[in-house]
Formats: C-alpha cells, structure tokens, sequence
C-alpha cells in the first residue's frame, strides 16, 4: 500500500496518475460527502474529505480502515495533510484535525511506501 | 542558477534567500513588491530594509507586471523576489473586482524573467496544510499560489523548503 500525503494542490493526485498510470475509473475521489472508501478503486483520493464527513457523523474516520490488510495491500491512498494551522476555532474542525492525523498515522504504519509532495515534487519519507 | 525557496512563516525563507541571492552575482537587485496598506505594513517594509541593509541590494519597487522591472536592470545580474505570495495578491485583488487569470500570468511571466534573468531566487510561502475550510475566494488564492509554485519549482534550478532556518532540499542542492 502507498499513502501520498502533502498540503492542498501540491500536486498529489497529479503524482499518483503519472507513476501508476490511473485511469479516472480507477480513482474514488472523496468529498465531504463521501459516506463510504471504496476498497474496489485502486487509488482512494482525499481521505481527509471523507474524514469530515464521518466526524460531522461523530464516526472515527480511522475505523472505516478496519478491514482485510489484503483488500489494502495493492492501494493507493492520497491524504491532504491539515495538520500544519492555528487550532480551529470550530471544534468539528479540531476534531476533524485530529482524526486525519490519526488516520494518516495507521495508513502510514501499515504503508510500503509514504510519499509527500511538495510544489509538484515528490520526496519518499517512509 | 534559479532558487525557488518555500516554506512557513518566520522560519527564515528571506534570510537564507538573501544569502543566496547576495552568492549568485553582481548587480544586486531586490525586488520590492509589497503594496503598503496599513502602519503594520510600513513596520514590516522598514524591518525588512534594516534586515537588507548592508547587502548592497538596489531595490527596483515592482508590485505587478514583474517583467517591467527588468528594463531598469542589468539581465545578468543577480535577482531577489520576496515574495511570489504578495505579487499574487496584488495582481488577482485589484483595487476593484477579482482577477482570476493573475496566477496563469504571473506563472507565465516569471518563467520568461527566469529565462532572461537566471540568477534569479524567488520566495513563496507555503499556506497549504491547515484544518480551516476557507471561502471560495481565499481557496481560489491558495490554488493559485500553489500553481506557480508548482510551475516555478518545475522550472527553477533548486527548490528548497526552509523549516525553523533549516534547508530541505528538494530539487537540485544548496545554492550556498
């Protein structure tokens, strides 16, 4: 499994297209009303997005990763690092921070390879 | 040799760009592109100067339209952009309306400046990792922003992040 993680529009998504070849059928891009990951997508884009919904929920986003390690072995997930502000102010969104970082740390944990982009370049950290 | 040099605020982006700027040649040109709004801003301009003086930096005010300063310097010399980040603004929020064309044309712009000025360093800021859901305008912005940087950083020799005065390279190596 890969996790590519980095700042807004740093060129992620951009990154996993090149270097695996994705095709946009292979690729569930998360919003925050993405209510479920879809382990049947080769890449899962923007899990952070997809964390704001389950926290608005009051769901813990790292648990919707509790599945087969073998449905996880060939996947590629892309995750918006949020962990870099001010405190909000808002505490969904503190909750939300919080919960994408520990998120980011099991998929980092259990990943071959964790990448992070910065300005369009990526560097590997794991 | 071209320096793109990004990171978080305070953590010596300008200082270390200076220092590469100053190692890169001779006429030194400082690009000034702050539009003062406020006495906060003066206090900054004037920190800004105190930390440069000494340098021997010309400075050329260029708030917009980057190209035009460069009819008012040697080509050859050695160039200081701080920062990408305020020439963005002052060129997508003019005094009336939104420009959202600014970020493809400074992106643009500064691709040919490189290509006419290679000693060139430019300094952005990195505002893409925090837990805030901004308003479409502000997100615009910071799209935009990361877009030259992802253009300029394609194109530039090196590419350094600076975190609390420490260098990561990320392209390229250490201009000094």
């Amino acid at each position: 499994m890969i996790l590519i993680i980095g700042g807004s529009y740093q060129g992620k998504l951009d990154y996993a297209r090149e270097r695996f070849g994705l095709t946009d059928d292979a690729i569930q891009v998360c919003t925050e009303d993405t209510l479920a990951l879809d382990f049947s997508r080769r890449c899962v884009a923007y899990i952070d997005r997809f964390a704001l919904n389950r926290v608005r929920s009051r769901l813990e986003p790292a648990d919707a990763l509790l599945t087969d390690p073998g449905r996880l072995k060939d996947m590629i997930f892309i995750a918006n690092d949020v962990s870099g502000g001010v405190v909000p102010m808002d505490p969904v969104l503190r909750a939300w921070r919080e919960a994408c970082g520990r998120m980011n740390m099991r998929l980092a944990r259990q990943a071959d390879e964790v990448w992070r982009l910065f300005c369009g370049i990526p560097q590997r950290i794991r | 040799m071209s320096t793109y040099i990004s990171g978080g605020c305070k953590n010596g982006k300008s200082f270390y760009a200076q220092r590469v700027a100053k190692a890169s040649g001779t006429p030194l040109y400082y690009i000034a592109t702050m539009i003062p709004g406020d006495e906060e801003d003066y206090a900054r301009i004037r920190r800004h100067r105190d930390e440069r003086a000494g340098w021997g930096f010309e400075t050329l005010e260029c708030n917009r339209d980057i190209l035009s300063c460069l009819d008012h310097a040697d080509p050859k010399g050695s160039f200081l952009l701080d920062s990408v980040t305020a020439l963005l603004s002052n060129e997508m929020f003019p005094h009336e309306g939104v420009d959202m064309d600014a970020a493809e044309r400074i992106a643009g712009a500064l691709e040919t400046f490189v290509d006419r000025a290679p000693n060139t360093v430019l300094v952005s800021d990195y505002i893409f990792s925090d837990a805030l859901l901004y308003d479409d305008l502000t997100e615009a912005y910071r799209r935009g922003l990361a877009f030259i940087d992802r253009r300029m950083a394609a194109r530039c020799d090196n590419v350094i992040e600076v975190v609390a005065g420490q260098y990561i390279v990320h392209k390229g190596a250490l201009p000094v």
